[in-house]
Protein backbone atom coordinates (compact mmCIF):
# COMPACT_ATOMS: atom_id res chain seq x y z
CA UNK A 1 0.00 0.00 0.00
CA UNK A 2 3.01 2.18 0.50
CA UNK A 3 4.33 1.54 -3.00
CA UNK A 4 0.94 2.73 -4.27
CA UNK A 5 0.62 6.13 -2.70
CA UNK A 6 4.52 7.13 -3.36
CA UNK A 7 3.75 6.07 -6.84
CA UNK A 8 0.63 7.72 -6.96
CA UNK A 9 2.23 11.00 -5.94
CA UNK A 10 5.11 10.63 -7.93
CA UNK A 11 2.71 10.54 -11.06
CA UNK A 12 1.26 13.50 -9.68
CA UNK A 13 4.37 15.27 -8.97
CA UNK A 14 5.60 14.63 -12.39
CA UNK A 15 2.47 16.03 -14.16
CA UNK A 16 2.12 18.66 -11.97
CA UNK A 17 5.67 19.75 -13.25
CA UNK A 18 5.00 19.83 -16.70
CA UNK A 19 1.99 22.17 -16.30
CA UNK A 20 -0.66 18.86 -17.04
CA UNK A 21 -3.95 19.38 -15.12
CA UNK A 22 -5.17 16.16 -13.45
CA UNK A 23 -8.56 15.13 -14.52
CA UNK A 24 -11.45 12.08 -13.37
CA UNK A 25 -13.77 10.95 -16.42
CA UNK A 26 -16.51 8.71 -15.75
CA UNK A 27 -16.19 5.12 -15.79
CA UNK A 28 -19.23 4.04 -17.21
CA UNK A 29 -19.61 5.41 -20.65
CA UNK A 30 -21.94 5.40 -23.81
CA UNK A 31 -19.03 4.61 -26.12
CA UNK A 32 -16.06 2.95 -26.17
CA UNK A 33 -13.01 3.26 -29.03
CA UNK A 34 -13.32 0.14 -31.21
CA UNK A 35 -9.72 -1.56 -31.08
CA UNK A 36 -8.99 -4.75 -32.01
CA UNK A 37 -8.87 -7.48 -29.88
CA UNK A 38 -9.69 -5.08 -26.58
CA UNK A 39 -13.44 -6.35 -25.20
CA UNK A 40 -15.36 -3.69 -23.28
CA UNK A 41 -16.91 -4.94 -20.07
CA UNK A 42 -20.59 -4.33 -20.13
CA UNK A 43 -22.33 -2.30 -17.56
CA UNK A 44 -26.12 -1.60 -17.50
CA UNK A 45 -26.67 1.29 -19.80
CA UNK A 46 -23.36 1.33 -21.08
CA UNK A 47 -20.11 -0.05 -21.26
CA UNK A 48 -16.97 0.07 -18.79
CA UNK A 49 -14.18 2.52 -20.06
CA UNK A 50 -11.86 0.29 -21.86
CA UNK A 51 -9.62 3.45 -21.21
CA UNK A 52 -10.08 7.04 -20.75
CA UNK A 53 -9.53 8.14 -24.08
CA UNK A 54 -12.44 9.32 -25.58
CA UNK A 55 -13.72 11.81 -22.54
CA UNK A 56 -10.28 12.55 -22.29
CA UNK A 57 -10.52 13.91 -25.99
CA UNK A 58 -13.69 15.49 -25.21
CA UNK A 59 -11.85 17.61 -22.50
CA UNK A 60 -9.42 18.44 -25.05
CA UNK A 61 -12.15 19.14 -27.88
CA UNK A 62 -13.97 21.55 -25.31
CA UNK A 63 -10.74 24.03 -24.64
CA UNK A 64 -8.95 22.00 -22.14
CA UNK A 65 -5.44 22.16 -21.60
CA UNK A 66 -2.68 19.66 -21.14
CA UNK A 67 -4.30 17.10 -19.09
CA UNK A 68 -3.88 13.57 -16.89
CA UNK A 69 -5.44 10.69 -15.22
CA UNK A 70 -4.74 7.38 -12.91
CA UNK A 71 -7.78 5.72 -14.30
CA UNK A 72 -9.78 2.67 -13.42
CA UNK A 73 -10.42 0.53 -16.40
CA UNK A 74 -11.59 -2.91 -17.49
CA UNK A 75 -11.21 -5.37 -20.40
CA UNK A 76 -13.38 -8.14 -20.33
CA UNK A 77 -11.10 -11.99 -20.15
CA UNK A 78 -7.85 -10.40 -19.65
CA UNK A 79 -6.78 -12.44 -16.95
CA UNK A 80 -2.53 -13.60 -16.46
CA UNK A 81 0.79 -12.86 -15.10
CA UNK A 82 0.69 -9.26 -16.83
CA UNK A 83 -3.39 -8.99 -17.46
CA UNK A 84 -6.41 -8.42 -15.24
CA UNK A 85 -10.11 -7.43 -15.91
CA UNK A 86 -9.77 -4.33 -13.94
CA UNK A 87 -6.36 -2.25 -13.66
CA UNK A 88 -5.57 1.26 -13.83
CA UNK A 89 -3.86 3.35 -16.79
CA UNK A 90 -1.86 6.58 -16.37
CA UNK A 91 -3.42 8.47 -19.66
CA UNK A 92 -2.20 11.99 -20.25
CA UNK A 93 -2.34 14.52 -23.38
CA UNK A 94 -0.06 17.25 -24.38
CA UNK A 95 -1.32 19.41 -27.00
CA UNK A 96 0.41 20.89 -29.58
CA UNK A 97 2.70 18.11 -29.36
CA UNK A 98 3.84 15.21 -31.33
CA UNK A 99 4.23 11.43 -30.27
CA UNK A 100 7.74 12.35 -29.57
CA UNK A 101 7.25 14.47 -26.78
CA UNK A 102 4.97 12.32 -24.72
CA UNK A 103 7.29 9.03 -25.68
CA UNK A 104 10.03 11.62 -23.81
CA UNK A 105 6.99 11.52 -20.71
CA UNK A 106 7.11 7.88 -20.82
CA UNK A 107 10.84 8.15 -19.89
CA UNK A 108 10.81 11.04 -17.54
CA UNK A 109 7.19 9.22 -15.94
CA UNK A 110 9.14 5.92 -15.26
CA UNK A 111 12.50 7.56 -14.05
CA UNK A 112 10.04 9.95 -11.03
CA UNK A 113 8.44 6.42 -10.08
CA UNK A 114 11.34 4.36 -9.83
CA UNK A 115 13.10 6.98 -7.91
CA UNK A 116 10.29 7.17 -5.33
CA UNK A 117 10.32 3.73 -5.31
CA UNK A 118 14.05 4.05 -4.40
CA UNK A 119 15.01 1.81 -7.77
CA UNK A 120 17.56 2.62 -10.17
CA UNK A 121 16.15 4.45 -12.97
CA UNK A 122 15.99 3.17 -16.28
CA UNK A 123 18.49 5.96 -17.98
CA UNK A 124 18.95 3.87 -21.22
CA UNK A 125 15.87 3.82 -24.11
CA UNK A 126 16.36 2.80 -27.31
CA UNK A 127 14.01 3.79 -30.36
CA UNK A 128 13.55 0.62 -32.99
CA UNK A 129 11.24 0.80 -36.18
CA UNK A 130 8.94 -1.96 -36.32
CA UNK A 131 9.32 -3.19 -39.54
CA UNK A 132 13.69 -2.68 -39.43
CA UNK A 133 12.97 -4.74 -35.75
CA UNK A 134 10.74 -7.79 -37.32
CA UNK A 135 13.64 -7.91 -39.93
CA UNK A 136 16.53 -7.98 -37.81
CA UNK A 137 14.59 -10.69 -35.25
CA UNK A 138 13.22 -12.57 -38.06
CA UNK A 139 14.24 -11.82 -41.37
CA UNK A 140 10.97 -11.19 -42.19
CA UNK A 141 10.88 -8.34 -44.72
CA UNK A 142 8.00 -6.15 -44.93
CA UNK A 143 7.25 -3.07 -46.70
CA UNK A 144 4.18 -2.10 -44.40
CA UNK A 145 1.14 -2.24 -46.87
CA UNK A 146 0.92 -5.63 -47.70
CA UNK A 147 -2.73 -6.83 -47.73
CA UNK A 148 -3.71 -10.00 -46.10
CA UNK A 149 -2.53 -12.78 -49.45
CA UNK A 150 0.78 -10.74 -49.31
CA UNK A 151 1.50 -10.81 -45.75
CA UNK A 152 0.46 -14.52 -45.77
CA UNK A 153 2.83 -15.28 -48.33
CA UNK A 154 5.65 -13.37 -46.63
CA UNK A 155 5.51 -14.98 -42.95
CA UNK A 156 5.98 -18.78 -41.74
CA UNK A 157 2.15 -20.64 -42.08
CA UNK A 158 2.68 -20.77 -37.79
CA UNK A 159 2.26 -17.54 -37.62
CA UNK A 160 -1.58 -18.04 -38.66
CA UNK A 161 -2.15 -14.66 -40.43
CA UNK A 162 -4.23 -16.39 -43.12
CA UNK A 163 -8.13 -14.93 -41.77
CA UNK A 164 -10.72 -17.59 -41.84
CA UNK A 165 -13.10 -17.68 -44.76
CA UNK A 166 -15.58 -16.10 -41.88
CA UNK A 167 -13.37 -12.81 -42.18
CA UNK A 168 -15.22 -9.83 -44.13
CA UNK A 169 -13.43 -8.07 -47.05
CA UNK A 170 -12.57 -4.93 -44.47
CA UNK A 171 -11.72 -6.60 -42.00
CA UNK A 172 -9.44 -9.24 -43.46
CA UNK A 173 -6.11 -6.76 -43.73
CA UNK A 174 -6.34 -5.78 -40.02
CA UNK A 175 -7.10 -9.44 -39.00
CA UNK A 176 -3.64 -10.41 -40.52
CA UNK A 177 -1.74 -7.71 -39.22
CA UNK A 178 -2.98 -8.39 -35.99
CA UNK A 179 -2.46 -11.60 -35.76
CA UNK A 180 1.04 -11.08 -37.38
CA UNK A 181 1.94 -8.99 -34.25
CA UNK A 182 0.66 -11.77 -31.60
CA UNK A 183 2.86 -14.51 -33.66
CA UNK A 184 5.94 -12.48 -33.44
CA UNK A 185 5.75 -11.06 -30.13
CA UNK A 186 5.75 -14.69 -29.31
CA UNK A 187 8.01 -16.15 -31.55
CA UNK A 188 10.93 -13.58 -31.79
CA UNK A 189 9.70 -10.17 -30.26
CA UNK A 190 9.38 -10.48 -26.49
CA UNK A 191 12.54 -12.89 -26.19
CA UNK A 192 14.43 -10.48 -27.62
CA UNK A 193 12.79 -7.47 -25.80
CA UNK A 194 13.30 -9.75 -22.77
CA UNK A 195 16.83 -9.69 -23.50
CA UNK A 196 17.51 -5.51 -23.62
CA UNK A 197 18.98 -3.70 -20.36
CA UNK A 198 17.34 -0.98 -21.21
CA UNK A 199 13.73 0.82 -21.74
CA UNK A 200 13.03 0.05 -25.64
CA UNK A 201 10.68 2.49 -27.83
CA UNK A 202 9.29 0.35 -30.91
CA UNK A 203 7.69 3.07 -33.07
CA UNK A 204 7.12 3.38 -37.03
CA UNK A 205 3.87 0.75 -36.61
CA UNK A 206 2.36 0.12 -40.09
CA UNK A 207 -0.12 1.75 -40.92
CA UNK A 208 -2.67 -0.98 -40.86
CA UNK A 209 -2.19 -1.08 -36.85
CA UNK A 210 -2.53 2.92 -37.05
CA UNK A 211 -5.23 2.09 -34.23
CA UNK A 212 -5.91 5.80 -33.27
CA UNK A 213 -2.55 7.36 -34.69
CA UNK A 214 -2.08 9.91 -37.60
CA UNK A 215 0.34 8.64 -40.67
CA UNK A 216 2.97 10.98 -41.77
CA UNK A 217 6.70 9.53 -42.22
CA UNK A 218 8.91 7.34 -40.62
CA UNK A 219 10.52 8.36 -37.99
CA UNK A 220 13.27 7.00 -38.54
CA UNK A 221 13.62 4.76 -41.82
CA UNK A 222 11.30 4.26 -44.41
CA UNK A 223 7.87 5.78 -46.18
CA UNK A 224 4.56 6.54 -44.81
CA UNK A 225 3.59 5.29 -41.21
CA UNK A 226 1.92 5.35 -38.16
CA UNK A 227 2.96 8.16 -35.49
CA UNK A 228 2.53 5.62 -32.71
CA UNK A 229 4.82 3.93 -30.46
CA UNK A 230 4.66 1.19 -27.86
CA UNK A 231 7.44 1.47 -24.66
CA UNK A 232 9.05 -1.78 -23.23
CA UNK A 233 11.23 -2.63 -20.42
CA UNK A 234 12.16 -6.14 -19.60
CA UNK A 235 10.08 -7.48 -22.09
CA UNK A 236 7.20 -6.06 -20.32
CA UNK A 237 4.66 -3.70 -22.25
CA UNK A 238 4.00 -0.42 -20.63
CA UNK A 239 3.12 2.28 -22.60
CA UNK A 240 1.08 3.09 -25.62
CA UNK A 241 1.18 6.66 -27.52
CA UNK A 242 0.21 8.37 -30.47
CA UNK A 243 0.08 11.71 -32.70
CA UNK A 244 -3.73 11.66 -32.32
CA UNK A 245 -5.63 11.06 -35.79
CA UNK A 246 -7.86 14.01 -35.70
CA UNK A 247 -9.89 13.14 -39.59
CA UNK A 248 -13.46 11.35 -38.57
CA UNK A 249 -13.59 10.22 -42.20
CA UNK A 250 -10.07 8.33 -41.78
CA UNK A 251 -11.50 7.69 -37.79
CA UNK A 252 -14.56 6.23 -38.62
CA UNK A 253 -13.31 4.11 -41.67
CA UNK A 254 -11.03 2.40 -38.83
CA UNK A 255 -13.65 1.99 -36.48
CA UNK A 256 -15.16 0.29 -39.39
CA UNK A 257 -13.05 -2.67 -39.70
CA UNK A 258 -12.62 -3.19 -36.28
CA UNK A 259 -16.18 -3.47 -36.17
CA UNK A 260 -15.80 -5.53 -39.30
CA UNK A 261 -13.19 -8.06 -37.20
CA UNK A 262 -15.47 -8.05 -34.67
CA UNK A 263 -18.30 -9.51 -36.41
CA UNK A 264 -15.96 -11.84 -38.08
CA UNK A 265 -15.05 -13.76 -35.21
CA UNK A 266 -18.75 -13.62 -34.15
CA UNK A 267 -18.39 -10.73 -31.45
CA UNK A 268 -21.49 -9.04 -30.31
CA UNK A 269 -21.65 -5.45 -32.30
CA UNK A 270 -20.36 -2.60 -30.33
CA UNK A 271 -22.13 1.17 -30.71
CA UNK A 272 -20.21 2.98 -33.17
CA UNK A 273 -18.52 5.98 -31.68
CA UNK A 274 -20.87 8.63 -33.10
CA UNK A 275 -20.76 11.05 -30.18
CA UNK A 276 -16.54 11.15 -30.32
CA UNK A 277 -16.64 10.81 -34.29
CA UNK A 278 -18.82 13.85 -34.27
CA UNK A 279 -16.57 16.35 -31.99
CA UNK A 280 -13.54 14.63 -33.62
CA UNK A 281 -12.96 17.97 -36.01
CA UNK A 282 -12.47 19.91 -32.64
CA UNK A 283 -9.67 18.20 -31.16
CA UNK A 284 -7.22 20.20 -30.84
CA UNK A 285 -3.34 19.46 -31.99
CA UNK A 286 -2.11 16.73 -29.50
CA UNK A 287 -0.59 13.79 -28.74
CA UNK A 288 -1.21 11.39 -25.99
CA UNK A 289 0.02 7.90 -24.23
CA UNK A 290 -1.18 5.54 -21.36
CA UNK A 291 0.81 3.33 -19.23
CA UNK A 292 -0.47 0.75 -17.14
CA UNK A 293 0.12 1.53 -13.45
CA UNK A 294 0.21 -2.40 -12.16
CA UNK A 295 2.95 -2.91 -14.55
CA UNK A 296 4.38 0.00 -13.40
CA UNK A 297 4.32 -0.63 -9.71
CA UNK A 298 5.43 -4.69 -10.53
CA UNK A 299 8.48 -3.31 -12.58
CA UNK A 300 9.57 -0.74 -9.65
CA UNK A 301 8.71 -2.90 -6.68
CA UNK A 302 10.60 -5.76 -8.69
CA UNK A 303 7.49 -8.11 -8.41
CA UNK A 304 6.82 -10.96 -10.38
CA UNK A 305 3.30 -10.52 -11.67
CA UNK A 306 0.77 -7.75 -11.31
CA UNK A 307 -1.56 -9.66 -8.99
CA UNK A 308 1.47 -9.28 -6.94
CA UNK A 309 0.93 -5.63 -6.54
CA UNK A 310 -2.53 -5.53 -6.70
CA UNK A 311 -4.01 -3.72 -3.79
CA UNK A 312 -6.72 -6.71 -3.23
CA UNK A 313 -5.04 -9.30 -2.83
CA UNK A 314 -3.93 -11.69 -6.33
CA UNK B 1 -17.57 -21.95 -25.64
CA UNK B 2 -15.16 -19.18 -26.78
CA UNK B 3 -11.12 -19.40 -25.72
CA UNK B 4 -11.76 -16.35 -23.35
CA UNK B 5 -13.54 -19.25 -21.16
CA UNK B 6 -10.33 -21.13 -20.88
CA UNK B 7 -9.29 -21.39 -17.26
CA UNK B 8 -7.52 -24.38 -15.02
CA UNK B 9 -9.95 -27.64 -15.04
CA UNK B 10 -11.99 -26.01 -17.81
CA UNK B 11 -12.77 -29.98 -19.91
CA UNK B 12 -12.51 -29.74 -23.63
CA UNK B 13 -13.78 -32.17 -26.15
CA UNK B 14 -11.20 -32.82 -29.23
CA UNK B 15 -11.97 -35.06 -31.78
CA UNK B 16 -14.26 -36.70 -29.75
CA UNK B 17 -12.01 -37.04 -26.67
CA UNK B 18 -12.39 -35.20 -23.14
CA UNK B 19 -9.59 -33.37 -22.03
CA UNK B 20 -8.93 -31.06 -19.08
CA UNK B 21 -6.82 -28.24 -19.05
CA UNK B 22 -4.15 -29.01 -16.56
CA UNK B 23 -2.08 -25.11 -16.92
CA UNK B 24 -2.70 -22.05 -18.66
CA UNK B 25 -0.93 -19.28 -19.12
CA UNK B 26 -2.78 -15.85 -20.88
CA UNK B 27 -0.06 -13.71 -22.85
CA UNK B 28 -1.55 -10.49 -25.31
CA UNK B 29 0.64 -8.08 -26.72
CA UNK B 30 -1.58 -4.69 -26.90
CA UNK B 31 -3.76 -4.57 -29.62
CA UNK B 32 -2.60 -7.99 -31.12
CA UNK B 33 -4.89 -11.06 -30.62
CA UNK B 34 -4.34 -12.77 -26.95
CA UNK B 35 -2.82 -16.28 -26.75
CA UNK B 36 -3.87 -18.95 -24.95
CA UNK B 37 -1.08 -21.25 -23.92
CA UNK B 38 -2.56 -24.73 -22.40
CA UNK B 39 -1.13 -27.49 -21.16
CA UNK B 40 -4.15 -30.17 -21.75
CA UNK B 41 -4.80 -33.54 -20.16
CA UNK B 42 -6.61 -36.73 -22.49
CA UNK B 43 -9.20 -37.43 -19.54
CA UNK B 44 -9.04 -41.05 -20.72
CA UNK B 45 -5.39 -41.90 -21.49
CA UNK B 46 -3.35 -39.19 -19.02
CA UNK B 47 -1.54 -38.66 -21.92
CA UNK B 48 -0.88 -34.59 -21.76
CA UNK B 49 0.34 -32.15 -24.69
CA UNK B 50 0.60 -28.30 -25.27
CA UNK B 51 -1.88 -26.23 -27.00
CA UNK B 52 -2.19 -22.73 -28.37
CA UNK B 53 -5.58 -21.02 -28.33
CA UNK B 54 -6.11 -17.44 -30.29
CA UNK B 55 -9.00 -15.04 -29.63
CA UNK B 56 -11.87 -15.66 -31.52
CA UNK B 57 -11.31 -19.20 -31.81
CA UNK B 58 -14.04 -21.28 -30.63
CA UNK B 59 -13.85 -24.55 -28.66
CA UNK B 60 -16.33 -27.28 -27.36
CA UNK B 61 -16.84 -27.78 -24.00
CA UNK B 62 -16.71 -31.63 -23.24
CA UNK B 63 -19.53 -32.71 -21.14
CA UNK B 64 -18.07 -34.65 -18.41
CA UNK B 65 -19.17 -34.83 -14.93
CA UNK B 66 -17.71 -37.06 -11.82
CA UNK B 67 -20.43 -38.89 -9.64
CA UNK B 68 -19.46 -40.23 -6.40
CA UNK B 69 -20.47 -44.00 -6.44
CA UNK B 70 -19.39 -46.99 -4.32
CA UNK B 71 -18.13 -50.04 -5.53
CA UNK B 72 -20.54 -53.04 -4.73
CA UNK B 73 -19.41 -56.57 -7.02
CA UNK B 74 -17.52 -57.68 -10.15
CA UNK B 75 -18.37 -60.48 -12.37
CA UNK B 76 -16.63 -62.11 -15.48
CA UNK B 77 -17.66 -58.82 -17.49
CA UNK B 78 -18.09 -55.85 -15.38
CA UNK B 79 -17.79 -53.86 -12.29
CA UNK B 80 -21.01 -52.80 -10.50
CA UNK B 81 -21.08 -49.65 -8.68
CA UNK B 82 -23.91 -47.66 -6.79
CA UNK B 83 -24.85 -43.91 -7.22
CA UNK B 84 -24.48 -42.62 -3.98
CA UNK B 85 -27.71 -39.82 -4.58
CA UNK B 86 -30.08 -42.15 -7.19
CA UNK B 87 -29.03 -45.71 -5.79
CA UNK B 88 -29.03 -46.52 -9.62
CA UNK B 89 -26.65 -49.43 -10.62
CA UNK B 90 -23.98 -49.17 -13.48
CA UNK B 91 -21.45 -51.46 -15.10
CA UNK B 92 -17.71 -50.69 -15.21
CA UNK B 93 -16.16 -52.47 -18.38
CA UNK B 94 -12.94 -54.10 -17.24
CA UNK B 95 -10.98 -51.78 -19.75
CA UNK B 96 -12.50 -49.08 -18.27
CA UNK B 97 -11.69 -49.62 -14.44
CA UNK B 98 -8.19 -50.28 -15.34
CA UNK B 99 -5.78 -50.94 -12.36
CA UNK B 100 -7.90 -49.49 -10.19
CA UNK B 101 -9.47 -52.99 -10.12
CA UNK B 102 -6.54 -54.07 -7.67
CA UNK B 103 -7.81 -51.46 -5.38
CA UNK B 104 -11.70 -51.99 -5.18
CA UNK B 105 -12.21 -53.38 -1.77
CA UNK B 106 -16.06 -53.72 -1.17
CA UNK B 107 -18.27 -50.88 -0.74
CA UNK B 108 -14.82 -48.41 -1.17
CA UNK B 109 -16.11 -44.87 -2.27
CA UNK B 110 -15.12 -43.88 -5.58
CA UNK B 111 -15.49 -40.99 -8.20
CA UNK B 112 -16.64 -42.57 -11.25
CA UNK B 113 -16.03 -39.88 -14.59
CA UNK B 114 -19.12 -39.68 -17.14
CA UNK B 115 -18.48 -38.36 -20.37
CA UNK B 116 -21.50 -37.92 -22.57
CA UNK B 117 -23.56 -39.89 -19.45
CA UNK B 118 -20.96 -42.44 -20.20
CA UNK B 119 -18.54 -44.11 -17.46
CA UNK B 120 -15.39 -43.79 -18.80
CA UNK B 121 -12.72 -44.04 -15.94
CA UNK B 122 -12.66 -44.58 -12.03
CA UNK B 123 -10.83 -42.31 -9.67
CA UNK B 124 -9.73 -44.10 -6.19
CA UNK B 125 -9.20 -41.96 -2.68
CA UNK B 126 -5.32 -41.50 -2.73
CA UNK B 127 -4.62 -43.66 -0.18
CA UNK B 128 -6.42 -46.72 0.81
CA UNK B 129 -5.92 -49.39 4.07
CA UNK B 130 -6.08 -53.36 3.01
CA UNK B 131 -4.78 -56.32 4.83
CA UNK B 132 -2.09 -58.49 4.06
CA UNK B 133 -3.32 -61.86 3.03
CA UNK B 134 -0.20 -63.98 2.15
CA UNK B 135 3.44 -63.34 3.14
CA UNK B 136 6.89 -64.77 3.94
CA UNK B 137 6.97 -64.52 8.22
CA UNK B 138 7.68 -61.19 9.39
CA UNK B 139 11.25 -61.06 10.23
CA UNK B 140 12.15 -59.05 13.55
CA UNK B 141 14.23 -55.63 14.14
CA UNK B 142 14.88 -55.45 10.64
CA UNK B 143 12.86 -51.74 9.87
CA UNK B 144 16.12 -49.72 8.60
CA UNK B 145 17.02 -51.39 5.48
CA UNK B 146 15.27 -50.47 2.62
CA UNK B 147 15.10 -54.91 1.83
CA UNK B 148 11.36 -55.77 0.93
CA UNK B 149 9.38 -59.23 0.56
CA UNK B 150 6.27 -59.70 -1.74
CA UNK B 151 3.05 -59.46 -0.16
CA UNK B 152 -0.53 -60.15 -1.68
CA UNK B 153 -2.97 -57.86 -0.32
CA UNK B 154 -6.88 -58.96 0.04
CA UNK B 155 -8.13 -57.79 -3.84
CA UNK B 156 -5.03 -60.31 -5.12
CA UNK B 157 -2.56 -57.67 -6.09
CA UNK B 158 0.91 -58.13 -4.96
CA UNK B 159 2.81 -55.38 -3.59
CA UNK B 160 6.57 -55.26 -1.79
CA UNK B 161 6.60 -54.48 1.89
CA UNK B 162 9.21 -54.26 4.38
CA UNK B 163 10.37 -57.54 6.03
CA UNK B 164 9.14 -56.64 9.56
CA UNK B 165 4.88 -57.00 7.85
CA UNK B 166 3.00 -59.83 9.02
CA UNK B 167 0.16 -62.05 7.81
CA UNK B 168 -3.01 -60.40 8.99
CA UNK B 169 -1.60 -56.92 9.14
CA UNK B 170 -2.76 -53.76 7.92
CA UNK B 171 -1.07 -51.60 5.79
CA UNK B 172 -1.69 -48.34 3.52
CA UNK B 173 -1.27 -47.93 -0.10
CA UNK B 174 -0.84 -44.88 -2.33
CA UNK B 175 -3.22 -45.65 -5.13
CA UNK B 176 -1.52 -43.75 -7.48
CA UNK B 177 1.86 -45.49 -7.67
CA UNK B 178 0.42 -48.83 -5.88
CA UNK B 179 3.50 -48.42 -3.29
CA UNK B 180 3.46 -48.97 0.20
CA UNK B 181 2.93 -46.40 2.55
CA UNK B 182 3.23 -47.10 6.10
CA UNK B 183 2.15 -49.94 8.40
CA UNK B 184 -1.59 -48.89 10.06
CA UNK B 185 -2.32 -50.35 13.72
CA UNK B 186 -4.61 -51.58 14.97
Amino acid sequence: MRAWDQALQAVRAYFRGQGSREVLTPVRLPEVALEPYIEPVRAEGGLLATSPELPMKQLLGEGAGDIFQVAPVFRAAEQGRLHREGFHLIEWYRRDADEREVRADVEGLIAAVFVALGREPVLDWSSVGFLPLLESTTSVRLRGDEDAEALAAAVPASWQVEPPASMPAGARDLFAWSALLTSWSDAALDPWLAEQPGGVHVLDYPAPLAALAQLGPARLEGGEVAHRFESYIGGVELANGYHELRDPAEQRLRFERVAALRSGHGLQPLPMPERFLGGLERLPACAGAALGFERLLMLSTGSDSVGDVSLLGR
Amino acid sequence: MDVSDLKKNAKLEIDGTPWVVTDFQFVKPGKGQGLYKCKIKNMLTGSVVDRTYRSGEKLTAANVESKKMQYLFSSPDAFTFMDNETYEQIELAHDVVGDAKFFLLDNIQCDVLLYNERPVGVSLPSHIIMEITECEPGVKGDTATNVTKTAQVETGKEIQVPLFIKLGERIKIDTRTGEYVERVNK
